[in-house]
């Protein structure tokens, strides 16, 4: 009897532990809408890996690979010479999306605060699923294309936003400019 | 001075991993190339499997369904292929045992003396010459597949790695590149990923190119009426893979068929011709569309690198050297840019 809760435990640990990756992947923008099926060919070529407390993800200016997701722990956010903190993240959070589509620089440093798990999805990771699953792979990157078009609504939104109050301290300003 | 005392160690035992690592890569020169044999042709065969699997078959079953494909196609070939190329090779052992290939060594150093009188039949001996250097060929190539791993076995654990490097590639790749720490990790990642882009089109470009030219120069030797065609075609084929150089020795071997069997100055040239048209088919059609640019080589590296190859490997060397230096040579350039890239130095 003993043994049987046992194992039990420890088979009702593991299958824990999978959902949990499963519940934290299916609240991740990217990986909505994607059945359970593609779920685990998804969590298939992800990298987990495991950061020490101020241990670096990566670097302000190195090139970027894709994208992490916070499975456990809290990574710091900063940027600029004087290392201000932009955002402080947390488990099921992401960051380094932008690097999936363009191998651009990083514009931001990633810290872990704490003992920090993490998982990879990286470029060459989501051009092999496009070409091994393409449903799956175009489901995602449809999905990522969604999230950029939203910011960029966001931000030309925001931008016409600045350019209005600009124009209106323009004017303000030029009374004064004719006395 | 402890800082000058613990470099001076590091390079030491840099220096005993190296030489041992030599050793080695010398002690096990017969497996390394089953490997490397083995390695080249998953790689060529990786597209194929991929484009079984996005139709929604498991890696597995995709791996099972190619091997079967191939194995019917390599069927196929030994019933219609094998018998002929047997009857050639058996041909050869026959004149040369049999002394007729004697005779038509001396009827072409005969014909080089004519034609050249400054050289004596002394400095050319070609029988003696192209015996010895049949025998090393043959010699060589079941050095490899022969003597150390039985030929059998080779045949063997080739298709047994090329299976499980197929079917579990994408995971072995995933373990070792989790074994990188992490302030490498996408470093590691981003060198392995265009490593593998260019690698892959250069070896799939080599060996479409060499499979084409092998075909044409059959078909060409065969409408020619030469004897022994299939072999000289696939030798021509192989040697393809040996720029600037492997399409001379390709063509010579035709021409020293055409000569030993008293072919005419006209049948030479017809031969010769063929092997202009097939190199013009190549370098104009073939090679732009199906060979990758960014593995540009230069001559000379690869010209040592066959050198090199052979005295190592024997023929199979030769042949092995060409895209072993490409991998080396994307590979160590793709380390270079990442490692300097993420300021590693």
């Amino acid at each position: 009897m003993e043994e049987d809760s046992y194992w039990t435990n420890i088979f009702k640990k593991k299958e824990k532990t999978d959902q949990d990756i499963y519940t934290v992947l299916s609240k991740i923008p990217i990986f909505r809408s994607l059945t359970n099926r593609e779920l685990r060919a998804v969590e298939r070529i992800l990298h987990r890996r495991n950061y020490k407390p101020n241990e670096a993800v990566f670097h302000e200016n190195e090139p970027g690979m894709g994208m992490y997701i916070i499975e456990m722990g809290k990574v710091y956010i900063s940027a600029g010479v004087d290392n201000k903190v932009l955002a402080v993240l947390s488990n099921g959070d992401f960051f380094g999306e932008m690097a999936l589509l363009l191998e651009t620089p990083r514009t931001a440093t990633a810290i872990a605060h704490e003992q920090t798990q993490l998982l990879g999805f990286f470029q060459p990771d989501l051009f092999s699923l496009l070409q091994t699953k393409p449903k799956t792979g175009n489901k995602i990157l449809l999905h990522l294309a969604q999230m950029i078009a939203e910011r960029l609504k966001h931000s030309t939104i925001e931008n016409r936003h600045l350019k209005n109050k600009l124009t209106e301290l323009e004017t303000k300003k030029k009374p004064v400019k004719v006395r | 001075m402890e800082y000058t005392i613990s470099r001076f160690f590091k390079f030491i035992i840099a220096l005993i991993v190296i030489a041992t690592a030599g050793w080695l890569l010398y002690q096990l020169s017969s497996i390394i190339t089953v490997v490397i044999i083995a390695v080249l042709l998953a790689y060529i065969l990786d597209p194929l499997t991929s484009s079984l699997e996005s139709r929604g078959i498991s890696r597995t079953l995709s791996t099972i369904v190619m091997f079967l494909l191939i194995g019917i196609i390599i069927l196929g070939l030994f019933a219609y292929f094998i018998p002929l190329l047997i009857d050639e090779i058996n041909q050869i052992q026959r004149s040369i045992e049999s002394g007729q290939s004697s005779q038509y060594f001396e009827r072409l150093e005969t014909f080089i003396q004519e034609k050249i009188p400054l050289i004596s039949a002394d400095d050319l001996d070609i029988d003696g010459r192209i015996t010895r250097a049949l025998s090393a060929l043959t010699d060589s190539f079941f050095m490899v597949l022969g003597s150390v791993v039985s030929l059998v076995t080779t045949l063997v654990v080739i298709p047994f790695a090329v299976f499980f490097l197929l079917k579990d590639g994408p995971v072995m790749t995933k373990t070792l590149i989790g074994m990188v720490p992490n302030r490498y990790f996408e470093m590691a990642l981003n060198i392995l990923h265009k490593t593998d882009l260019q690698l892959g089109a250069y070896l799939r470009g080599q060996s479409i190119d060499a499979f084409i030219v092998g075909v044409l120069s059959i078909n060409a030797l065969w409408l020619l009426d030469v004897k022994y065609y299939i072999m000289i075609g696939i030798f021509a084929g192989l040697a393809n893979l040996i720029p600037y150089v492997g399409p001379l020795v390709g063509g010579g071997a035709a021409v020293l068929v055409v000569l030993m069997n008293g072919g005419s100055g006209m049948d030479v040239m017809m031969v010769v011709g063929a092997f202009l048209l097939i190199q013009l088919i190549d370098n104009v059609i073939i090679q732009p569309l199906v060979v990758a640019k960014s593995v540009d080589m230069h001559p000379l590296i690869v010209i040592f690198a066959v050198i090199v190859g052979g005295q190592f490997f024997g023929i199979l060397g030769m042949l092995l050297a060409v895209p072993v230096t490409g991998i080396v040579k994307v590979s160590v350039s793709e380390l270079y840019k990442g490692i300097r890239r993420y300021n590693v130095i």
